[in-house]
């Protein structure tokens, strides 16, 4: 119930985005998106807490919890993009994902699935909240990299209407899409070698066919090609943005066809 | 009392006529002073701009006002022709409310919902409010007129599309530069030519902060002149690939007849194209950029059309919008016309509870004499019942006063008033 309400708010600050892009931006109803969305963090926290309290575990393992946990890290980001203002209606973009993630996991049902809790202590904890941290960097550097192209072909075309109006500067999306990967990519290494000592110390460890391996390196190199791209496209620009665009469709598609192929069970991977 | 304005603007007057009317500050407040020095007016605000001069004054209803305002404006034209009185409006009352309303919602500017008469009218308005002189020129009175026309200014651009886009060639300009950079603190300009076009751009974009303006022209001496205008420096069209190579904004306005800035011109300066975007307004007709040119990647090429195009839309959209903006500034000067008139009748009103005050304190005395008897408590009911007695009678006269006055009907309620309590023994 506390997660429906959640993702209603979420829909809410969305649809008042999506209202002020109709209008063409300024609108008051804009003023009024990152309230909503401090709320709906606010509540979407709430329910994991008590999710956790419920089933003495913290909402990590398993698929549904996990989505729902990555919706919320994906919230925390946007949170603090609107707090720094410049690039906030890149909210038009990030809602929506998030609304995925927790609208995924509320239709598979929140709760403890698949095999029993892995458990291990904060290390694993640390592991997973930082591949979220990285895969919310992708994320977002992906809202950044296709509103960029729209503004872009804005330009390019010289079409100046609402959405010229609505869309925040290239310079401004570029930044955000560089602080992004910047931030992810640490991330995602760091939770990889975590990963990786985890299963040593309890003698887990996986193999490179394990779908788990396979779609972390896979995200990890197209994090390094999106950044080495960036270095040699000379810093930003469109190439940069269609880049990220097209390597998180890479991480969302592979994602998908592991489960779909390789997973069966109620794990995130 | 009513409110008057007496003013001059571009809708009325031509610009040799306007102009002999601007004040500047000082000369604005010597003249709220002769208008209060006269007794005619109360308070009162001078609007001083390049498109209108307007004295807006609370002023005895009937009395000198208009004669010497006009005196005040015209000692400050000097001598014009007696045709020349065709040129100034006076309005009063309600009319004077909307016409400033108007005004600071952009609705009677030149260019309609333009932005800087509402910092405008707030400059007038403090500079009469915070002035050294007691009481202040704009006192209870024009300060609410004043900040109710400033809060309905900003909900007309809020909430309309009068205030939206840009209405010049150096505003899209700079709305562009925004849209492609974000911030253009420490961007690089690059500056081809001397037009005055040009430069009225660079000068915008220098507001916004760039940084490093470099003017090429054909002629060295030309270019060294403008640069120094514009805090920059001045090169060579030899040098002009180097230049295009460091610059984040390139204004173009010579006065070839053949394009000056050519796609070799940019592929010598950038072999791999642009790694970043390059925004390139080519200001002159014929133009300087070659059309080309726009076709490389992150090149952002706005020519002259493309300006006025832009210019256009957005003057369009503003005039779509002025049903709406009217609206609501009727509606604001509706609401504050039925405050001011209330106004009229806050004297009876006054009159009205001092002497019931009265009427009570010597019932209540005489009363409370008779009854030494009782105790604290019971007198303190006694005065309480006789407090109350009066706020009840009140009410309603006190209502019908204030709604009579909002409803144009002051006068007649406030002679009855005064007739049936006995306000004026």
């Amino acid at each position: 119930m506390i997660h429906a309400v959640a993702l209603l708010l979420y829909a809410g600050a969305g649809l008042l985005w999506l209202h002020s892009l109709l209008r063409g931006g300024g609108r008051r109803s804009e003023v009024y998106a990152p309230w909503v969305v401090a709320v709906a963090v606010g509540v979407h926290a709430v329910a994991l807490v008590r999710y956790s309290l419920a089933f003495q575990t913290v909402p990590l393992v398993g698929l549904s919890p996990s989505l729902s946990s990555l919706a919320l890290v994906l919230g925390i980001s946007l949170l603090a993009i609107l707090a720094q203002g410049e690039a906030k209606r890149v909210g038009l973009l990030v809602v929506p994902l998030i609304i995925i993630l927790e609208g995924a996991a509320l239709m598979i049902g929140i709760r403890p699935t698949g095999a029993p809790l892995a458990f291990r202590g904060p290390w694993f904890a640390l592991h997973v909240t930082l591949a979220f941290v990285a895969y919310a960097g992708l994320a977002i550097a992906f809202a950044a990299g296709a509103m960029y192209l729209v503004q872009f072909h804005e330009l390019k075309t010289k079409r100046l209407g609402r959405v010229f109006q609505f869309v925040p500067p290239l310079g401004t999306l570029d930044r955000l899409g560089r602080g992004a990967l910047a931030v992810g990519f640490p991330a995602l290494s760091l939770a990889l070698l975590l990963g990786w000592l985890w299963g040593v110390q309890f003698g887990q460890a996986l193999g490179l066919k394990d779908p788990q391996v396979i779609w972390g390196l896979l995200t990890w190199l197209v994090f390094l090609a999106v950044l080495v791209g960036r270095r040699t496209v000379g810093g930003g620009g469109r190439r940069a943005a269609l880049m990220v665009i097209v390597g998180f469709a890479v991480v969302v598609v592979s994602y998908v066809l592991l489960r779909v192929t390789l997973v069966a069970g109620g794990t995130f991977l | 009392m009513s409110l008057a304005i007496l003013g001059v603007s571009h809708r009325t007057a031509p610009i040799e006529v306007r102009e002999r009317f601007v004040f500047s500050r000082a000369d604005a407040l010597a003249a709220l002073a002769m208008l209060r020095a006269s007794g005619v007016a109360h308070e009162a605000v001078l609007l001083s701009t390049c498109n209108r001069t307007e004295v807006y004054a609370d002023i005895e209803a009937g009395g000198e006002g208009r004669a010497v305002a006009e005196r005040i404006l015209a000692d400050r034209a000097g001598p014009l022709p007696e045709a020349a009185k065709e040129y100034l409006y006076w309005l009063e009352g309600r009319d004077a409310v909307y016409q400033l309303f108007r005004v600071a919602a952009g609705l009677d500017s030149m260019v309609l919902g333009e932005a800087e008469i509402q910092g405008q009218v707030r400059e007038s308005y403090e500079y009469a409010a915070l002035a050294p002189v007691e009481p202040p020129f704009a006192g209870a009175v024009l300060s609410r007129l004043f900040q109710t026309a400033l809060s309905i200014g900003g909900r007309v651009r809020s909430e309309t599309e009068l205030g939206r886009g840009s209405a010049s060639v150096a505003s899209v300009a700079v709305e562009l530069a925004r849209k492609i950079f974000g911030s253009l603190r420490g961007r690089r300009v690059l500056v081809l030519g001397a037009g005055d076009t040009a430069e009225l751009a660079v000068e915008a974009l220098a507001r916004e902060g760039v940084q490093g303006i470099v003017v090429a022209n054909r002629t060295r001496e030309r270019a060294q002149a403008l640069a120094e205008r514009l805090g920059g420096s001045a090169i060579g069209f030899a040098d002009l690939a180097t230049a295009l190579r460091d610059a984040d904004i390139t204004v173009s306005s010579t006065g070839a007849p053949h394009a000056v800035l050519t796609l070799d011109t940019v592929r010598r300066a950038f072999p791999l194209g642009p790694p970043r975007p390059l925004f390139i307004i080519d200001i002159a007709v014929p133009r300087d950029v070659e059309p080309d040119v726009g076709k490389e990647r992150n090149v952002f090429l706005y020519n002259i059309d493309d300006l006025q195009q832009i210019v256009g839309d957005t003057l369009h959209r503003r005039g779509e919008a002025v049903p709406a903006a009217e609206r609501i500034v009727a509606e604001g000067a509706d609401e504050f016309w039925r405050w001011y008139s209330s106004l009229d009748v806050v004297p009876v009103i006054r009159s009205l509870r001092e002497r019931g005050e009265r009427v009570r304190q010597e019932e209540l005395a005489r009363t409370l004499q008779r009854l030494s008897h009782l105790g604290n408590e019971d007198r303190a009911a006694v005065e309480e019942m006789s407090r109350r007695l009066l706020n009840k009678l009140l009410h309603t006269p006190t209502v019908h006063l204030r709604r009579g006055a909002a409803n144009g009907r002051s006068e007649t309620l406030i002679e009855a008033a005064r007739e049936m309590f006995g306000l004026d023994e």
